[in-house]
């Protein structure tokens, strides 16, 4: 899939457009690159409905000048001299940032489990295999259940960073992944569950999310009548269910820069508990296969894992090397610098600031989900929501539907309801009475980096309105 | 090596083409040698820059130029694509991607129907939309000093706390060649500019988003009155800031005209979407010729409608665009499809296949949707005989479960509206509901449909659309 030479190519043309850079005399220059190669296979109504491959790629150039910076980016690296004329005329009328200097090298040692070679080998062929396997596995498990969409696929990245402060960096990520939206339309009812999974490891032939997309798809069918208004009340949202709402309003909360702007809703609460008080926030950039890890962050500078709320006081936040010095520049905050938090959207992107894995965790022993149904009493399980990226980051409110949700009374689960509206203040939620689930899985995020997330309680804070 | 070989407009031959036509043509024959029943080859140039102010402050400019081209073989009636930022090397996939082709019809069972293609006229020619004043040649400058005016007038109060202005530009250039004698190029460009608001009023946070753009260059924006724009996002925060939570509960609703937009987009449009029907993820399927909504509405996707943020002139897989009835009086008379889906289902081909850029295959997509006008003067008329409900503007997003037919969008501002009147501001609403409900459910409608905000759509892949209609009154909706 990936050319054996793909890394030493892009880190040649880095090192090209920095030496272009030098013979212009730019007084600091940054230079990344990205090369993707992959394949993957789209499911529709059932069957296979296309196979694709390919690969795209290309550099991007950041010149700092006199605290100036221009970004610009380019596929052809003959174009490179007109690049890097165009980042030097934009950092010409960009604002100085007293202080802002481009990261100089440190060490950075290497972050396990992000490249599997065993994904490199995966042919267009294994894939249509395993995309049959999963096709099988489906009608195996209900035979009215049928795959009506998603897909699969592999891909190995090559990245590289070079800079004028002796930052000189390259390596491989390999990815796989896999979603499917399972529906069973049956006795004029049609119910539907998308569930994925992927990792930078070779997934199993048929990943278990397979069969849970099965089963939510068959245990919301024959929806019960709930006779009840609007109301407070208690909901476990799964990890699948809870993470888009996360993902939207946490990691921008816990921005340095956001945090000292009083934009976010945790300005001005540093040592103070911002959760529930056995519930604390890590950002882990070095997590062993983590899927937003690496050795250095977007800017070249090491990665670390950091502690950003313990034991629901907030004592960190994230900052990358410009942000940091234009804050202080501002005035806004005495001293910050980078912590390794730089993320870039590719080649296409300076960068800027946020997660990269994020977890949730509870000081207190987590349960399984039969002990916080137990713990709930009555209320409701939501496991997808609708409307995740409405959810307003600033102040944390939101207003999403669900139609994969369960009642619960007295611990037990009654049945599934058709629809409902779903509301209320996440970072308030989590402040008050929060029990974890003891299954931490790996969710995307509607903002940057990947969040490790169990099945959560959240006792206050939310309302229903089921249809 | 994928990125190195792509020509830029430096290297582009004299023929102002990116595609070698006799390379690509050779490589198309060698396709259908190999057993392809079709085979095309899409390129999209896009030459694109994007600015950021914060603060007044210059945050970033990004110009940029990306190069891409997919090659689509269908063989056996079965699909294989590949995609690269790599044009020469394109010629050398061609046999890898009909083999991957006939291994996607090697597993399709016997009662799987073969894909093929509705028949549709095969054109060469050219066609641009001229914008009137070309982005390309529109300076840094300029863009900066159209962002200054719109943070202004958006900052001016003690209680906005930030203010962060967008602007962003695209020329797209297309070129598609196809076996069965297609070689179309076209062109056009799109602008926005945009602004997000930040209120504080001590622990309380508030965040207004407000944008304006279309189909067109710099025009589009001189067009606007930025000082206007940037001044509704400040008086919104500001209201926002006293705004109540919204009740719960099923309420008569009234949606302006961006919220109308984002409610027809998200449960109507997809629905509609006949790849979605086509795999058993509508609420649609089978609907064609009844009646699903009340008899005042009628429903277009019109992606010739100049000016609008989804307008195109040829869709992706190199159809001249038309507009499409999705609903006349209440009746469901169109899906949106593509030449696959309208070979499926026996239709006639309605150009609705976009793509993201020159690295994604066509999907069906929508571009300019919007609801006809009804017969209500005003917002007031709508408003007068209700005793208890919301008045609901501007729009977060919306997002639409097709299969169930259920949806969800979400307002930016919202009136508590009692006996006939708008009372009391409120906030975080948002409406839900069942697509076949809340169409027989639209009572009201003003004369004046037009396109709303621009906006952006997500399927897998991310185009810009254009969503609108009149002040619109649904009898009762779940406001959440």
């Amino acid at each position: 899939m990936l050319p054996d030479d793909a890394v030493d190519r892009i880190a040649e043309g880095c090192r090209q457009i920095g030496k272009l850079c030098q013979n212009n005399e730019i007084q600091q220059w940054e230079i990344v690159a990205t090369q993707s190669y992959g394949h993957s296979i789209d499911i529709e109504a059932g069957k296979i409905s296309l196979a694709a491959g390919g690969g795209e790629g290309g550099y991007g150039i950041r010149v700092v000048e006199d605290g100036r910076f221009g970004y610009a980016y380019l596929v052809d690296i003959g174009s490179a001299d007109n690049a890097i004329q165009q980042a030097r005329d934009i950092a010409k009328v960009s604002p100085s940032v007293a202080g802002f200097l481009l990261p100089s090298e440190q060490k950075a040692d290497k972050v396990a489990g992000l490249l599997d070679k065993n994904i490199l080998s995966i042919s267009p062929e294994d894939l249509l295999e395993q995309a049959d396997a999963i096709l099988s596995e489906v009608s195996s498990l209900d035979e009215r259940a049928v795959v009506t969409g998603g897909g699969l696929g592999v891909g190995a990245s090559a990245g590289a960073i070079y800079s004028s402060e002796g930052i000189e960096s390259s390596g491989v990520t390999t990815s796989h992944g896999i979603g499917v939206q399972v529906s069973i339309d049956a006795d004029d009812e049609l119910t539907s569950s998308f569930e994925g999974d992927s990792s930078r490891q070779r997934l199993t032939n048929v990943p278990d999310c397979v069969a849970v997309a099965v089963d939510w798809a068959q245990k919301t069918r024959g929806p019960i009548e709930v006779n009840t208004d609007a109301h407070d009340t208690p909901v476990l949202m799964t990890s699948e269910g809870f993470s888009p709402l996360f993902s939207m309003v946490v990691p921008s909360a816990i921005r340095g820069d956001r945090l000292v702007r009083n934009e976010s809703f945790w300005s001005g609460k540093q040592g103070e508990l911002v959760l529930a008080n056995d519930l604390s926030l890590i950002d882990d950039g070095r997590l062993e296969g983590g899927k937003s890890a690496s050795s250095r962050d977007g800017e070249g500078v090491p990665t670390r894992c950091q502690t950003l709320v313990e034991n629901g006081r907030l004592i960190g936040s994230l900052w990358s090397t410009r942000d940091a010095a234009q804050q202080v520049a501002e005035g806004r905050i005495e001293q910050a610098e980078s912590n390794g938090c730089a993320v870039r959207g590719g080649h296409q992107s300076p960068p800027s600031t946020g997660c990269a894995d994020l977890q949730m965790v509870s000081s207190q022993k987590s349960s399984s989900q039969d002990a916080l149904l137990e713990r709930m009493q009555d209320g409701y399980i939501v496991h997808s929501v609708m409307g995740a990226h409405t959810a307003n980051p600033t102040s944390g409110d939101f207003s999403v539907t669900s139609s994969t949700l369960l009642r619960v009374e007295g611990g037990e689960i009654l049945g599934p309801v058709k629809q409902a509206g779903l509301s209320g203040n996440l970072a308030k939620a989590l402040s008050q009475e929060v029990y974890l689930g003891n299954d931490v899985r790996v969710q995307g995020s509607y903002s940057s980096g990947n969040m490790h997330l169990p099945d959560v309680l959240l006792m206050q804070g939310l309302r229903i309105n089921p249809v | 090596m994928v990125m190195s070989a792509s020509p830029t407009d430096e290297h582009r031959p004299s023929t102002g083409r990116y595609l070698d036509q006799s390379k690509i043509q050779a490589a198309l024959d060698q396709a259908q040698e190999l057993g392809a029943s079709y085979a095309e080859v899409r390129l999209m140039a896009i030459t694109d820059s994007s600015v950021a102010l914060r603060d007044a402050k210059l945050e970033r400019a990004i110009p940029g130029q990306e190069v891409g081209v997919t090659l689509r073989i269908l063989a056996d009636g079965a699909w294989g694509v590949h995609s690269t930022t790599d044009l020469i090397s394109l010629p050398s996939q061609i046999e890898s991607t009909v083999r991957l082709a006939k291994a996607v019809a090697a597993r399709r069972s016997s009662k799987d129907k073969p894909v093929q293609l509705a028949e549709v006229p095969i054109l060469e020619d050219e066609i641009h939309w001229k914008p009137k004043k070309d982005v390309r040649n529109t300076d840094l400058q300029t863009k900066i000093d159209h962002l200054k005016t719109l943070h202004d007038s958006a900052a001016d109060d003690d209680s906005i706390i930030s203010v962060t202005c967008g602007w962003s530009d695209e020329h797209l250039h297309t070129e598609l060649m196809s076996s069965e004698g297609m070689n179309r190029v076209w062109s056009f460009q799109r602008s926005l500019i945009n602004a997000s608001v930040t209120g504080r009023d001590g622990d309380e946070v508030v965040s207004y988003r407000t944008r304006h753009g279309g189909e067109g260059g710099l025009e589009v924006i001189e067009q606007c009155d930025l000082g206007q724009l940037g001044e509704s996002a400040r008086i919104a925060t500001l209201r926002l800031l006293k705004a109540e939570r919204a009740p719960s509960g099923k309420l008569p609703l009234i949606a302006d005209r961006d919220l109308t937009g984002v409610y027809i987009h998200e449960a109507l449009g997809h629905p509609c979407e006949a790849d979605l029907v086509a795999a058993g993820d509508s609420c649609l399927d089978g609907k064609l010729g009844q009646s699903i909504g009340n008899d005042i509405v009628t429903v277009v996707d019109d992606p010739t409608i100049r000016g609008g943020y989804g307008a195109h002139p040829i869709d992706d897989e190199g159809l001249d665009t038309r507009e499409k009835k999705l609903i006349q009086n209440g009746v469901l008379t169109e899906y949106l499809n593509h030449r696959e889906t309208a070979h499926h289902f026996g239709l006639e081909p309605n150009a609705g296949a976009r793509a993201q850029d020159g690295l994604h295959h066509p999907l069906v997509r929508m571009s300019n949707t919007l609801i006809q006008g009804g017969t209500h003067n005003d917002i007031d008329e709508l408003m007068e005989d209700i005793q208890y409900g919301v008045y609901a503007c501007g729009s977060r997003g919306g997002q639409v479960d097709t299969g169930r037919g259920s949806f969800q969008f979400a307002a930016q501002e919202a009136w508590l509206i009692e006996n006939g009147e708008l009372t009391r501001p409120l906030k975080d609403v948002s409406v839900s509901g069942l697509t076949l409900q809340i169409l027989k459910d639209v009572d009201g409608l003003t004369r004046d449909a037009r396109l709303a905000a621009p906006g952006f759509c997500g399927k897998g892949q991310t185009v810009p659309v254009g969503d609108g209609g009149p002040t619109m009154r649904i009898s009762q909706a779940l406001v959440g």
